[in-house]
């Protein structure tokens, strides 16, 4: 089943006291169900804004949206029972402890059942923090509430919107890890935000790339890196001049003083060739084997 | 509606009360609100009247006026916050994606407001009774609980008010609350029957519910109301309010919506 579709969807932001903003354009999107799914894109991109549409905070100036099999303008109510967003910015109820915060947004879902949210604390490893105020919480711990709370519903799909900006990498790491755990074990759909590749690698089946309010790009990661022909690299550091090589699957070099980069299409098959090859001529100092990223695919999309 | 229905619906209007009334037990200043403004003001006011010599009935009339703006005034609160809670710490997205309602947040929240108005008028009762000799429960019982009820739904209208003008303009709409209650002092005839006010400006007066409120009340005191049916009309316009409150805020929400104010005030 698709999860969200987006069918020429474009938003324009108004306002009384500037110039309107056309934030996106001809949005056409379909999310299948039981994946995570990344936009990503530059800052001002307008994956906070088509989120906020898909999660019926906004309805597009044109074009319609489809979650769960129902249209966003007509079953508003019925959808947002099922769905859940969250944004990167860990604010809830100040003055509300976790524990407290959990148990209103539950509330504001009909649902009262103290076993969710006590399954929730434990998940998020909150039972230190679950009775102090959210305002005293760290950083870290805030972000976990605040994602916690994308699940008091029991959501079929969730909105995430930069879930680990501003954590440092072993607690980032960790949340990662939890939001691949819960979205295994639940068959969830999730649609996240992120400006770290590493984290789309780590936990985005597809991906799709916005820029200034358009789709650029999408598929899953093969896919975007051979659709940009992003290129392995074996880069050799040599005393003396290597020759031009024949060898299969290598595109073309750079040169750079003493510095050869060989742009390869599968760096683990070509390296052992290629090392046997350039030793017959030069005696090698150091060698890096670098893959094609998403960080590559990224610059080069956000041109 | 279905058995289990009722029950989604029951937990999303109580989802405002309990975050209200957390809210409320946990801030000191609450005890200020609910305590220490109306007994002030029930202290100054009934001192007043004892230094102008007033008669038993005028000390009453003014008394009740003191009382009655302080419990609508307590009661507006918590319905007045229950958008500036969530604007405050920057969360409202959550409470708008949630699919509880516009009805649900005002009702759960004007229930923690009818607690502390009810809580409010007792304890002026007691005090403007020792105090003062002044008897507030003159009337008949089913007479007390309608002219509270007419009142607190008044309340719950300026707090609608505000919620829709937040909606409409941002945060700094948060000074209409305050705007409001005044005008409504000024106008509904707190410390002077609305006859002394020029006929032009009585208009708006009558359009008050609070004002029919207050005569029903005091015609227990030996006031005659300036107009008959005094309750009829006072609950006759709330209702009509009611209405034409949830209709703007549904059409204020549409435009937020549309034109992603919704979103300004979260981040
Ligand atoms: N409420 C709003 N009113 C007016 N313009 C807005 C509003 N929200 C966003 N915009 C504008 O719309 C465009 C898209 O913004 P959006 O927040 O969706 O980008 P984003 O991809 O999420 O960026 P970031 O990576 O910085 O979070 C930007 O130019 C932004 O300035
Ligand atoms: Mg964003």
């Amino acid at each position: 089943m698709i999860a969200a579709r987006c069918s020429d969807v474009w938003m324009v932001y108004n306002s009384l006291f500037s110039e309107n903003k056309l934030a996106l354009r001809s949005i056409n999107l379909e999310i299948e169900e039981n994946q995570i799914y990344g936009l990503l894109g530059p800052n001002g991109a307008g994956k906070t804004t088509l989120i906020s549409l898909m999660a019926t905070l906004l309805t597009p100036a044109r074009g319609e949206i489809e979650i769960l099999g129902m249209d966003a303008k007509k079953h508003v109510k019925k959808i947002r029972e099922k769905i859940n967003i969250t944004s990167g910015n860990p604010n809830l109820i100040w003055s509300l402890t976790p524990r407290e915060n959990l148990r209103y947004y539950a509330f504001t879902y009909g649902i009262n059942d103290k076993r969710i949210i006590d399954e929730l604390i434990e998940f998020f490893e909150l039972e230190e923090h679950q009775n102090v105020e959210f305002n005293r919480l760290s950083t870290g711990n805030k972000q976990k509430v605040t994602l916690a709370r994308a699940f008091v519903n029991n959501p079929l799909l969730v909105f995430l919107d930069e879930p680990t900006k501003g954590l440092d990498p072993d607690i980032a790491r960790r949340l990662r890890k939890k939001i691949l755990d819960l979205q295994r074990e639940k068959d969830i759909t999730i649609v996240l935000t992120t400006h770290y590749m590493a984290e789309a690698e780590f936990l985005c089946d597809r991906i799709a790339f916005i820029n200034d309010g358009e789709i650029v790009a999408e598929g899953d990661q093969n896919k975007l890196k051979n659709m940009l022909k992003m290129k392995d690299r074996i880069i050799i550091d040599a005393e003396g001049e290597i020759p031009l090589l024949d060898i299969d699957g290598i595109h073309y070099r750079e040169k750079k003083g003493q510095r050869y980069t060989f742009f390869v299409d599968n760096s683990e098959q070509r390296l052992s060739d290629i090392v046997k090859e350039v030793s017959k001529f030069v005696k090698i100092k150091n060698i890096i084997v670098k893959e094609a990223d998403l960080e590559d695919v990224f610059t080069e999309l956000s041109k | 509606m279905s058995l289990p229905n009722f029950r989604s619906e029951f937990y999303r209007t109580i989802a405002f009360s309990y975050r209200n009334f957390i809210i409320t037990r946990r801030n000191f200043f609450t005890i200020f609100e609910t305590l220490f403004w109306p007994l002030i003001s029930l202290l100054s006011v009934g001192l007043m009247g004892s230094y102008l010599d007033l008669t038993e009935e005028l000390l009453a009339f003014i008394l009740i006026g003191a009382v009655s703006l302080s419990i609508m005034q307590l009661a507006q609160l918590d319905v007045t916050y229950v958008l500036l809670f969530d604007i405050w710490s920057k969360s409202i997205k959550y409470t708008l994606v949630s699919p509880a309602s516009f009805f649900n947040m005002v009702a759960g929240s004007w229930m923690v407001g009818v607690l502390r108005g009810f809580l409010a008028f007792m304890i002026l009762a007691i005090s403007g009774n020792l105090l003062f000799g002044l008897n507030l429960m003159q009337l008949p019982l089913y007479g007390l609980i309608l002219f509270l009820m007419g009142l607190f739904i008044n309340a719950m209208l300026i707090g609608m008010s505000t919620c829709i003008l937040l909606l409409l303009f941002g945060y700094r709409a948060e000074v209409a609350a305050w705007t409001l209650t005044a005008i409504i002092m000024l106008l509904c005839g707190i410390y002077y029957p609305v006859t002394v006010l020029p006929p032009e400006v009585r208009v708006v007066s009558y359009i008050i519910p609070a004002t029919h409120f207050l005569e029903f009340f005091r015609s227990f005191y030996g006031f005659h109301p300036s107009m008959d049916y005094s309750l009829i009309l006072g609950y006759g316009l709330n209702v009509l309010y009611l209405i034409i409150g949830s209709f703007i805020y549904i059409q204020a929400m549409k435009r937020a919506r549309k034109t992603g104010t919704v979103l300004q005030f979260s981040e």
